[in-house]
């Protein structure tokens, strides 16, 4: 049981990306497909991924009460309240970025792979410490980045440190794409992407004003069932985690059809 | 344990000038017995092609290459293209009467040449006294800088030093050159915009002073 968990590092190196907002709606739609997902905020310093669940006002006790022997690990667990597959465990205070070491973060996660069937663990932006506790408990890495100049560079950074701590697979997911910028050049194209980071993409997720609204209200866009386009996106790559085979979607063919051009009508604001 | 008793057999090709190589391969073949190889290819330079027929060849003697010798890193280059296991002979004395060989024997023995294989991401630096041969690419963002040649099997994106002890023969050889900047000796020039043409590798020296970019000659890799 404890070889299968999966424990995969969710990181980019460049910060806002949407790290956080991927972790949040992957364990979602795990736990949707009934696989027991745990998401763990190695980002102790600015946390956010309970804001992102809509779980901040039920943390109790945090992974640093359970690294003092103050809890016991299912205390400090947050599940879900709709889907209770999914369990987090938040970071201890920002002051825990003082004397949390590599040997504490695999002590927490080696906690959790009794308990779950993956460990999605949100990594903090940057390489520095923060970004070393978290790759020291992993074994998997998906590397988010968006198609940009800056955030593609980063995140060749962080492919290299990665495969240094040899980190395998390492796969791509490229969030937050324009398919209407794309088709006119202005911004990195799918291929110019994967061509620098040679990775395997996992999956693409497009640009969508959705995830900002579901952020703020501390609903993931999996969660409320939304076929809004990134909603979509995230859950492929969920199921594409779970050994499912589906085709990437093509970005110059999105929103080309009827529904898509009524729907972005609606959404237009004339006034 | 097996492959140590039964003792790896080793074919050394002769020496280019002497003779035709695959008559003396055929040769030594037929006193092989199946098993594990070692083959030496001295200087010859082999191409893709060529290892494609070795190994058809040795494939009907029911023999396996173990590991490919060669004295010059093309031939090292091809035998890897295949998968093979390739090591560069370093510090073997050359006979060639060519004077450019001899001036790479020469120089040979003082800078030994780095190999690295892999992908140079952004933020590493690869570093050298002697020369470099890379198999992969340098990203933007990633360096490399040799005391002598700096030889690229594949894409340059990021920052190239050759000669960087000030040699201003030193010269920057890749498949495709696209550099963000390109330092000879104490020159720096800011890498070209326009993207080169597909499929032609590049090479980058300097000339009157000026650091210039025109196509890789064939015996590029070879005068390293």
């Amino acid at each position: 049981m404890e070889t299968k968990t999966r424990i995969i590092l969710i990181c980019s190196g460049k910060g806002g990306v949407g790290k956080t907002t991927l972790t949040a709606n992957l364990g979602i739609s795990l736990a949707r497909q009934g696989v027991r997902t745990a998401v763990l905020d190695a980002d102790f310093g600015l946390r956010n991924l309970d804001l992102l669940l809509g779980l901040e006002n039920r943390i109790v006790y945090t992974a640093q009460e359970v690294l003092e022997e103050s809890c016991r690990l299912d205390q400090a667990l947050v599940k879900h309240k709709q889907e209770p597959n999914l369990s987090l465990l938040p970071a201890g205070n920002p002051r825990m970025l003082d004397w949390l070491k590599p040997d504490d973060m695999q002590r927490i996660v080696s906690m959790l792979t009794d308990k779950f069937d993956y460990v999605l663990i949100d990594c903090p932006a940057g390489v520095e410490d923060g970004f070393k506790n978290a790759v020291s408990a992993s074994k998997e890495a998906i590397v988010v980045t968006n198609p940009e100049v800056s955030a593609v560079r980063d995140a060749d950074r962080v492919i290299g440190l990665l495969n240094t701590h040899g980190i395998k697979p390492i796969q791509l997911v490229l969030n937050r794409v324009r398919p209407r910028m794309m088709a006119s050049q202005e911004m990195l194209s799918i291929e110019d992407v994967t061509d620098i980071l040679a990775l395997p993409l996992l999956g693409i997720v497009l640009e969508d004003e959705q995830v900002i609204v579901s952020t703020n209200r501390g609903e993931p866009l999996t969660l409320t069932g939304s076929k809004s386009p990134a909603a979509r996106c995230y859950s492929n790559i969920a199921k594409r985690m779970q050994g499912e085979e589906i085709p990437l979607i093509d970005p110059s063919k999105e929103g080309s059809g009827i529904r898509d051009k009524f729907r972005r009508l609606m959404q237009t604001k004339i006034f | 344990m097996q492959r140590k008793d039964s003792c790896l057999q080793t074919i050394i090709l002769p020496v280019s000038r002497h003779s035709d190589w695959r008559e003396s391969l055929k040769r030594q073949i037929n006193e092989c017995e199946p098993g594990l190889l070692e083959l030496d290819c001295r200087d010859w330079s082999l191409s893709y092609k060529d290892f494609m027929n070795i190994l058809t060849l040795l494939e009907k003697f029911h023999l396996k290459i173990n590991l490919i010798r060669a004295d010059i890193p093309e031939t090292i280059v091809s035998a890897s293209s295949l998968g093979l296991q390739a090591s560069l002979n370093i510090k073997q004395p050359q006979c060639s009467t060519s004077s450019i060989t001899e001036d790479i024997a020469k120089k040979k023995e003082s800078e030994p040449l780095t190999f690295h294989q892999g992908t140079l991401r952004s933020g590493e630096h690869l570093e050298a006294d002697g020369d470099i041969l890379l198999f992969g690419d340098v990203n933007p963002g990633a360096k490399v800088s040799a005391g002598g040649d700096v030889l690229i099997w594949g894409r340059l994106l990021g920052i190239a030093h050759a000669g960087k002890r000030g040699d201003i023969n030193s010269k920057i050889v890749a498949l495709q050159l696209r550099p963000l900047q390109l330092r000879i000796a104490n020159k720096v020039a800011r890498g070209p915009q326009e993207k080169p043409e597909e499929g032609l590798a590049e090479e980058a020296l300097l000339e009157s002073g000026q650091i210039i970019i025109k196509p890789a000659r064939i015996n590029s890799l070879r005068t390293a």
